[in-house]
């Protein structure tokens, strides 16, 4: 049980930059999850805390305790791979118990603690089997016993889900955050999915480029994007950016003549979740043209065209529109959210 | 094959098109068989028999027949048993799932099979004494001697030439296993550019005809008394003629080849295996020996396989650099026939050349399923 902190974390491979000044301190018991698309930097931190790689400059710490110059053996972390990394050749008994039988663990207590690890996934039936003979789901629950069976200070877990298909990713995932609750062991949590990223975590860290873009709960991520970039990346749909300015007080951008909205002039984007609006018959202050309409059971989803650019509106599941039809968007003004063009940072604190 | 009758539509052949080719398979069969059944043939019969101009002749030998050498019905019965039981074993051995220790109980059977083979040898005397010539099973049925494999193995001492053999191959394939696994290990974990330019080295060493590796090594063979005199004192062998020399050369000949197998094989294995190992608390030694190793062991097979068949079969280093004594079995066959002063000495040599294929048998029997992976699946996946 520890915490775990990052400093001013650099990765570089020649002329390419994978992580840029990472800075982060992780609490103890803390469900932190790394979010971004591919290429971002994400799995390249986690591995850096793994010593899976060094980092170009930075420290890390692990309870207090600097371990960039420790083997991985050494760090006392458990990781889950994308690929399970399971040894082909041990069956899921022997493969749970690797890492206590490398430790030199007391026989009598490997083998409680192995039946103890693989009870809590769920396995305690398939010991015998190798893993090539398990299913996707299986093999990730040997996984996760793997990693839990050695008690470590902290859990890293790479994409644990992507190998699984939809339904099984969500009874993963809950059995995931179940274990972590039990157990209460550090995690940090690798993925690009942001479902997971807002199901399990205490705190998600939203990365792009190997920068940082945001750090927060995943509720403030979601309610206050801190740029254009998570704005865009969080929610499904993602949050609705159109491109204006604002002259006189009125948002203007292309089609609309304009709405008062309250903000700096000049050049802006206008972000507002689809939730967040609605399609009425007057005093509405966006118009778009029907572009797609989508049928999600619990709601329909309306995409309008607007100019160059498309948003996306919530509507109740009876809701009906015609194709190319012209229609108007009434928007809360609390939900407005306002970014610069220029840097994609957000300007209202509301 | 079971496999068969899964076959989808689109791959199943019409009746014709499958006589024709079971027809054409048969015989390929046959023809690539032939010169091995024929040289067992021939290595059982006299000479008038081996070197006789009709077929017929050396498959029965009536000549040595006639000579009192001869096989019965029951001789015939009891040999074939023993190969099927055998043969099943094996069977049984390669479908076992865990064998762990049950390794020691199948080596001790099949030690016990083999001196089970001398109990029925004299079983089938007993036997015919007991029963008379006259009783039906014991009727001679064709004409066979051990004779030759007698005289070339007991009189002859072959078994010198085998146990140099035996220890060149065993020197040849384990330091080129040593070397093949960790170089191979090595370049296929190594992003480095020089990973690239070594492989293409080993490639042009590959290339090389075995002459010239002879050649370049031969001054060094002939004065290495003088030049490991400092390391090994005044004690020192001259390595020209001492299997020593021809372990060294055959290794460098191969080595290339192994480390080229076995880094396709390690890149094979994922990244992951390694990764995880190493954060379960192996150090980078341990995860390689621990982990990769185990998983690799059908590959290290075959590439010992390849090792062991190079070393076994080789003819020109053995001829230019061993002395007679200790010279292995393939050159020392060849002495066997250029002496040709009787036709004995002649059917000798082929008796000679038969027994040198017997351990390859064995060889593929025993590991033939660590091998068909090896071989086939090469992908390791977890």
């Amino acid at each position: 049980m520890a915490d775990l902190e990052l400093r001013n974390i650099w990765k570089s491979w020649g002329d390419f930059v994978a992580v840029r000044d990472f800075q982060l301190e992780i609490s103890d018991k803390e469900f932190l999850v790394l979010l971004g698309p591919s290429g971002c930097g994400k799995t390249t931190t986690m591995r850096m805390i793994a010593g899976l790689e060094d980092p170009t400059s930075g420290e890390i710490f692990i309870g207090n305790r600097k371990v960039n110059d420790l083997e991985p053996k050494d760090r006392d972390v458990s990781m889950v791979f994308q690929n399970y990394g399971l040894y082909p050749n041990l069956n899921v008994y022997d493969n749970i118990c690797f890492p206590l039988k490398v430790r030199k663990v007391l026989k009598a207590e490997q083998d409680q603690r192995v039946r103890k690890a693989a009870g809590m996934v769920e396995i305690n039936d398939l010991l015998d089997r190798r893993p090539a003979e398990l299913s996707g789901g299986q093999r990730q629950r040997v996984a996760l016993a793997r990693a839990i069976v050695r008690e470590p200070n902290v859990f890293l877990m790479d994409e644990p889900l992507s190998n699984l298909d939809a339904k099984l990713r969500i009874s993963t995932r809950a059995q995931i955050k179940n274990l972590q609750y039990e157990l209460k062991v550090t995690t940090v949590y690798v993925t690009h999915d942001q479902t997971e990223a807002m199901t399990l975590a205490d705190r998600v860290v939203v990365m792009n480029q190997g920068e940082i873009q945001q750090v927060g709960s995943p509720l403030e991520i979601y309610d206050r994007p801190q740029n254009v970039f998570v704005a865009g990346f969080i929610g499904s749909p993602p949050m609705n950016l159109i491109e204006g300015s604002i002259q006189d007080g009125q948002f203007v951008c292309e089609m609309n003549k304009g709405f008062p909205l309250s903000g700096p002039e000049g050049p802006i984007a206008l972000g507002f979740r689809a939730e967040d609006a609605e399609i009425v018959s007057e005093g509405g202050q966006l118009k778009g043209l029907v572009y797609a309409m989508e049928l999600l059971g619990d709601a329909t989803l309306i995409t309008l065209r607007i100019g160059g650019g498309l948003m996306c509106v919530k509507m109740p599941k009876d809701f009906r529109a015609k194709m190319g039809q012209e229609l108007a968007v009434f928007l809360k003004p609390a939900a407005c959210h306002l970014f610069k063009t220029d840097s994609g940072l957000r300007l209202n604190q509301s | 094959m079971s496999e068969s009758s899964f076959l989808p539509k689109s791959l199943q052949l019409s009746k014709s098109l499958k006589l024709l080719s079971n027809g054409f398979l048969s015989i390929w069969c046959l023809i690539a068989v032939f010169p091995l059944l024929w040289i067992t043939l021939m290595s059982l019969k006299y000479p008038l028999d081996a070197f006789s101009a009709n077929p017929l002749v050396v498959i029965f030998g009536p000549g040595t027949l006639s000579a009192g050498a001869s096989i019965n019905f029951f001789d015939l019965l009891l040999v074939i048993l023993w190969v099927v039981v055998a043969f099943l074993g094996i069977k049984r051995w390669q479908a076992e799932k865990n064998l762990g220790s049950k390794n020691w109980l199948y080596l001790g059977i099949s030690i016990g099979w083999l001196f089970a083979a001398v109990a029925l040898t004299e079983l089938s005397a007993t036997l015919r004494e007991q029963l008379g010539a006259d009783f039906f099973l014991s009727t001679p049925l064709l004409g066979m001697t051990t004779e030759h494999f007698q005289s070339v193995w007991i009189e002859q001492e072959f078994y010198q030439q085998f146990f140099n053999s035996l220890f060149v191959t065993t020197g040849v394939v384990s330091i080129s296993l040593t070397v093949g696994t960790l170089a191979g290990y090595g370049l296929a974990r190594s992003g480095s550019n020089w990973a690239f330019w070594i492989l293409m080295t080993a490639l042009v060493f590959r290339a090389l005809p075995h002459s010239v590796l002879v050649s370049g090594y031969l001054p060094w063979f002939i004065n290495s008394a003088e030049w490991l005199r400092p390391i090994f004192g005044e004690a020192t062998l001259t390595l020209y003629g001492q299997p020593w020399a021809i372990i060294v050369v055959l290794a460098s000949i191969n080595q290339p080849f192994t480390i080229w197998m076995l880094r396709s094989f390690f890149q094979n294995i994922p990244r992951e295996l390694d990764e995880a190992a190493r954060i379960d608390g192996c150090s980078h030694g341990e995860a390689f020996v621990r982990v990769i190793v185990p998983v690799m062991w059908p590959g290290v097979l075959t590439a010992g396989l390849f090792s062991f068949l190079l070393a076994y079969n080789d003819y020109l280093v053995a001829a230019l650099l061993l002395d007679a004594q200790n010279q292995t079995m393939v050159p020392a066959i060849s002495g066997y026939f250029n002496r040709e002063t009787t036709s004995t000495d002649q059917v000798e040599a082929v008796a000679a050349a038969v027994s040198i294929t017997a351990p390859l048998f064995v060889l593929v029997m025993v590991f033939q399923k660590q091998l068909v992976s090896g071989l086939t699946q090469g992908a390791v996946k977890g």
